[in-house]
């Protein structure tokens, strides 16, 4: 028997490992992506109890990127997008995120390999502010990124990175990749909650304490993780960014940031290890998000994501 | 076939004022319907779609929709919306406030 094997042509934008194991166009619809939401399971369907409403984030949505003066944006190949939001509400930055500052997305999978080495996230994503108030707008996006949720028979655990953007209305745009700060405590983590299921390096999104220049208990400075992004000078103007993190799924460490036409290092870097949970060995979710800056609706859009392993 | 997403735009969410749900992009959808729920004891509630070019300027689409003290879920349904869809919902104070759970099923 003679195999033929052809991929769909949208597939020549990204740079895969050996598995395809999930491509996303979201021209075809949410593909298995959604909001993230806690665990309803509690009496009158309660989530756990939370310092941070998990249950508050902004729906995300499929998107045209229709703009206020500009024609519909479409997508980078196609009319449309998964855009992640926020409502237009947020805190000063070392305070913990404000209910509805944030959109989070994520797809829910599992690992198939016994001897799974990589695990890969690609995206081609676009950022910018809604254009309600004057201005060029760049300052109001706070931060987005990107994790895995992960579970071995050994440890849970969350490799990511986020670019933070803006502080306090100062442009920062600086990567940092998840991993707590040694010696932060529970209460710490959880704004002064010392009971539930919260844990350090787990959700570092969210959690954590923050502080004015940017840095937080939840997230280090990648190595020379300076980058001007591409923010193309006014919010109806969006420009499509090239997005890939690898991790080492065996070593439990970072491999590489790729972030538009600059790759980073991140050999040597481990995120937070935590005690496994109940009855999730072999979780694989990647989580995408965003959080505004300031009381402004923020929009992250995904043309298209890949995630492959090896 | 067609496809098919329901989002939950307000998620039990009190509200003791006029209060307008998340304005929601909705153009790849030929057909959408809000369902509006509200739990325990809430005033009679008033309850308007209306369509935005951007989602920034509104305008009603449709009459408002009553829901009773005595009710707990209705069904608004919508075609020819354009893009963005809201709901703007009044009736709730801060004496009567109401607690609502808005869902939004789009098939196109």
């Amino acid at each position: 028997m003679q195999r033929v094997i052809s991929y769909e042509r949208g597939l020549e934008k990204f740079n895969p490992l050996r598995n395809v194991v999930t491509y996303d166009d979201f021209d075809l619809g949410f593909n298995g992506w959604l909001d993230l939401t806690p665990n309803f399971v509690n009496a009158d369907y309660r989530h756990h109890p939370s310092e941070v409403d998990l249950a508050s984030w902004a729906p995300s949505m499929i998107s045209a990127a229709p703009m206020r003066f500009a024609a519909t944006h479409g997508s980078m190949e196609g009319t449309y997008s998964l855009k992640l939001n926020t409502k237009p509400v947020a805190n000063r930055y070392e305070e913990k995120p404000a209910n509805g500052s944030m959109g989070v997305v994520l797809k829910r999978l599992s690992n198939f390999d016994p001897n799974l080495r990589y695990v890969q996230m690609e995206a081609w994503y676009a950022y910018t502010p809604q254009q309600d108030r004057l201005g060029f707008g760049e300052e109001d996006m706070r931060a987005f990124g990107f994790y895995f949720d992960l579970q071995d028979p050994e440890y849970r655990w969350m490799p990511g990175v986020r670019y933070v953007n803006s502080v306090n209305g100062e442009l920062t745009k600086k990567w940092q990749y998840w991993k707590v700060a040694d010696g932060v405590t529970k209460k710490e983590w959880c704004y002064g909650r010392e009971d539930g299921w919260q844990r350090p390096g787990i959700d570092n999104l969210w959690y954590g304490r923050r502080f004015p220049d940017g840095s937080a208990d939840a997230f280090q400075w990648v190595p020379d993780g300076a980058q001007d992004l591409l923010y193309n000078e006014s919010p109806d103007k969006i420009n499509w960014l090239y997005f890939r993190l690898l991790i080492d799924y065996q070593r439990r460490e970072y491999v590489e940031l790729q972030s538009m036409d600059k790759t980073f290092d991140l050999r040597g870097l481990s995120p937070t290890m935590s005690e496994p949970y109940k009855s999730i060995n072999n979780l694989i979710n990647p989580i995408f998000f965003v959080e505004t800056d300031t009381n402004r609706s923020v929009n992250l859009f995904l043309d298209s994501v890949v995630y492959s392993t090896e | 076939m067609l496809t098919f997403a329901t989002s939950v735009i307000e998620r039990r969410l009190p509200i003791t004022a006029a209060h307008s749900t998340h304005p929601f992009e909705a153009g790849w959808a030929g057909e959408a319907v809000f369902f509006v729920q509200v739990e325990g004891t809430h005033p009679a509630l008033s309850i308007q779609a209306q369509i935005s070019p951007d989602g920034l300027h509104w305008v009603d689409r449709g009459e408002p929709r009553k829901l009773l003290e005595q009710e707990e879920i209705t069904a608004i349904d919508l075609a020819n919306f354009g893009g963005w869809l809201r709901l703007a919902i009044t009736g709730a104070t801060e004496q009567e406030p109401a607690t609502v759970l808005v869902h939004l099923a789009l098939k196109g």
